[in-house]
């Protein structure tokens, strides 16, 4: 679905990126983790079209993303940034809907999707409140909702769906509180298992483990490990890519490795 | 939970409201002036063609009818400018004046003003008399010149052209201050009355102009409105939306440039339309342009039309300039709004 290839990036002659090769399955997860600089919001740029690659390639669907036409990727391809600069005072539901602009399904259908898209990030009583009240959780849900009505026609097809769809988040939840970090994971494993094929930022380890199919670790633009959870939540590489000494245990119930600083 | 609805009224309500009074505005311009036309006597001489005095007739069919259906055009093109403007810079503080457009046209309008006599030889060119062409000349270049210096191989950064637009526009703004120096008692008068706009040289040619410049954008600019509302998420969110970026940025501001540069030659500069008008739109149906933008061509037509209306009247039979009126009018309003908008929330 997505394939990553020696792809290097370099801006204003600074390396940000160099030499990496991922491979995303359809309906895989993968996490992206590392210390703060280490290229990983520059890479989701680089699939999220924002950036081009300096070396190497991105293929989507087969297809190099450079070949995909704007209005072509954002049928499938959703992205949700870090944090949002929306100034003026749409309503929730309004900032939802925007989320259907590459489609042409109609507004009964939209009005549809953008009641169960904020229903499933348990923001429906936030529908007619200004977005620039919010707060910053809040905020990052309704924007979740937004990238989900995006997608929409994938996440929630019954049975097998009919293309292949892109989710990429940057650092999705860092503004929640725990209960609805859990809500994300939750979303995004619902999600995953539809063939939606998911790529994320995310600074917390243990949060991760619960819901990636594949971790990256990177450092200094570099690609340091690649595997699944079991095989990089160690506590040597959590010592060589976050100059941390951790503790790598096993959680009693969901038996998943838990990481213990 | 409290449910918080921070729009005051509903989009159809508020175009319902703004068609109403629409007529009557321009009824109302029609009627007054240095001398009163009653309303029997407009009515017959629009609709039937006959009636009133001969000299009531010739007011309305050569002075106040065009004027105001100028006003109207130029109203609504000035509106609508500012309310793309806004959402091209995602700032609702953006004015036409911020793209160097009415800078520009000062210093095409006083160039013309002060060294004029060597090339007015040439009589009108389309109903425009040369200070015109100089001032639609002027607001043109600038705009180009802005534009031209944010654009680089990453594409047109709207900050270097906020930034850009105000030193062009300090550039423009110094030249003109150098020409009015130059200028004698008689030029000064006509530079400085020209920068407080009016709507004095309407002519059936100018509204010709006005409307088919107006009747052009009204195609092309509803068609942008999804699009905008995506831009002000950001503009690398409107991207990822599917919308074309750098080309949506170049239309917007060939589109402003274009509607603006128009208006300010026929009219000269008039503050506070192209700021205010989307704006308080805003602040009462909400942030969408697919209601935003015809509603705020609506609102600048009756808000131009009402000033220049008032304009003829406050100190008859001389006249004040229209950009006065606007502020006079727009600024308390305006304020008023803000503070309503604040308590609410």
């Amino acid at each position: 679905m997505l394939k990553i290839n020696s792809v290097g990036l370099t801006i204003s002659a600074v390396p940000l990126l160099n030499n990496i090769t991922i491979d995303c399955p359809r309906g895989s997860v993968t996490a992206l983790m590392g210390p703060n600089g280490a290229g990983k919001t520059s890479l989701l740029k680089v699939i999220s079209g924002e950036h081009k690659a300096s070396q190497g390639r991105v293929a989507i669907n087969r297809q190099s993303r450079d070949d995909w036409k704007p209005a072509e990727i954002a049928q499938f391809m959703a992205v949700l940034p870090q944090s949002s600069t929306l100034e003026f005072a749409f309503t929730s539901e309004e900032v939802v809907a925007l989320g259907r602009t590459p489609h042409a399904t109609g507004t009964v259908r939209d009005a549809e999707i953008i009641i169960a898209a904020l229903a499933k990030v348990d923001a429906s009583y936030l529908a007619q409140r200004s977005f620039v009240q919010l707060s910053g959780g809040e905020k990052q849900r309704v924007q979740l909702a937004r990238v989900l009505a995006q997608i929409w026609d994938h996440c929630e097809y019954e049975g097998d769906a009919p293309t292949d769809s892109i989710l990429l988040l940057d650092e999705p939840s860092a503004a929640f509180d725990l209960a609805h970090q859990l809500m994300l994971i939750d979303i995004v494993q619902q999600i995953s298992a539809r063939g939606v094929t998911v790529v994320m930022v995310m600074h917390d380890l243990n949060l991760a483990a619960k819901c990636a199919d594949q971790m990256v670790f990177m450092n200094c633009g570099h690609c340091t490990a690649v595997g699944t959870v079991t095989e990089l939540l160690t506590p040597e590489l959590i010592k060589k890519v976050f100059s941390v000494d951790a503790e790598v245990i096993t959680h009693p119930v969901q038996g998943t490795p838990m990481v213990v600083v | 939970m409290k449910v918080l609805n921070t729009r005051l009224i509903t989009p159809r309500l508020c175009g319902l409201l703004l068609l109403i009074s629409l007529p009557l505005v321009s009824l109302l311009g029609l009627m007054t002036g240095p001398v009163f036309i009653s309303l029997a006597d407009i009515l017959s001489i629009t609709l039937s063609g006959d009636g009133g005095n001969s000299q009531e007739k010739l007011i309305i069919e050569i002075i106040r009818l065009p004027r105001v259906i100028l006003s109207l055009l130029v109203g609504a093109l000035l509106a609508t400018c500012g309310a793309l403007l806004q959402g091209l810079f995602r700032n609702p503080l953006a004015d036409p004046a911020l793209i160097g457009v009415s800078a520009g046209a000062s210093v095409g309008a006083s160039v013309v003003i002060v060294f004029g006599s060597t090339f007015t030889a040439g009589g009108l060119m389309l109903g425009l008399s040369a200070i015109s062409v100089g001032a639609f000349a002027g607001a043109i270049i600038t705009s180009v010149i802005i534009f031209r210096l944010a654009t680089g191989p990453q594409g047109t950064s709207v900050a270097t052209m906020l930034l850009a637009g105000i030193a062009i526009s300090a550039l423009a703004g110094a030249a003109t201050n150098t020409l009015s120096y130059l200028a004698d008692n008689d030029m000064l008068r006509r530079i400085s009355l020209w920068q407080m706009g009016n709507l004095q040289g309407a002519s059936w040619d100018r509204v010709g102009l006005c409307a088919l410049t107006a009747t052009f954008l009204a195609v092309l600019i509803p068609r942008e409105a999804g699009a905008l509302n995506a831009m002000l998420l950001g503009e690398s969110e409107a991207r990822h939306l599917g919308v074309n970026v750098e080309w949506l940025k170049r239309r917007l501001i060939i589109y402003s440039a274009l509607g603006v540069a128009i208006s300010v030659a026929v009219a000269g500069v008039i503050a506070f339309v192209g700021l205010m008008v989307p704006h308080v739109i805003r602040l009462l149906v909400g942030p969408d342009h697919r209601a935003l933008l015809p509603l705020s061509a609506l609102a600048g037509a009756i808000l131009l039309v009402a000033a220049d209306a008032l304009a003829r009247v406050v100190i008859a039979p001389a006249e004040l300039p229209v950009g006065v009126v606007t502020a006079l009018l727009g600024a308390p309003f305006f304020l008023w709004l803000l503070v309503v908008q604040r308590r609410r929330t």
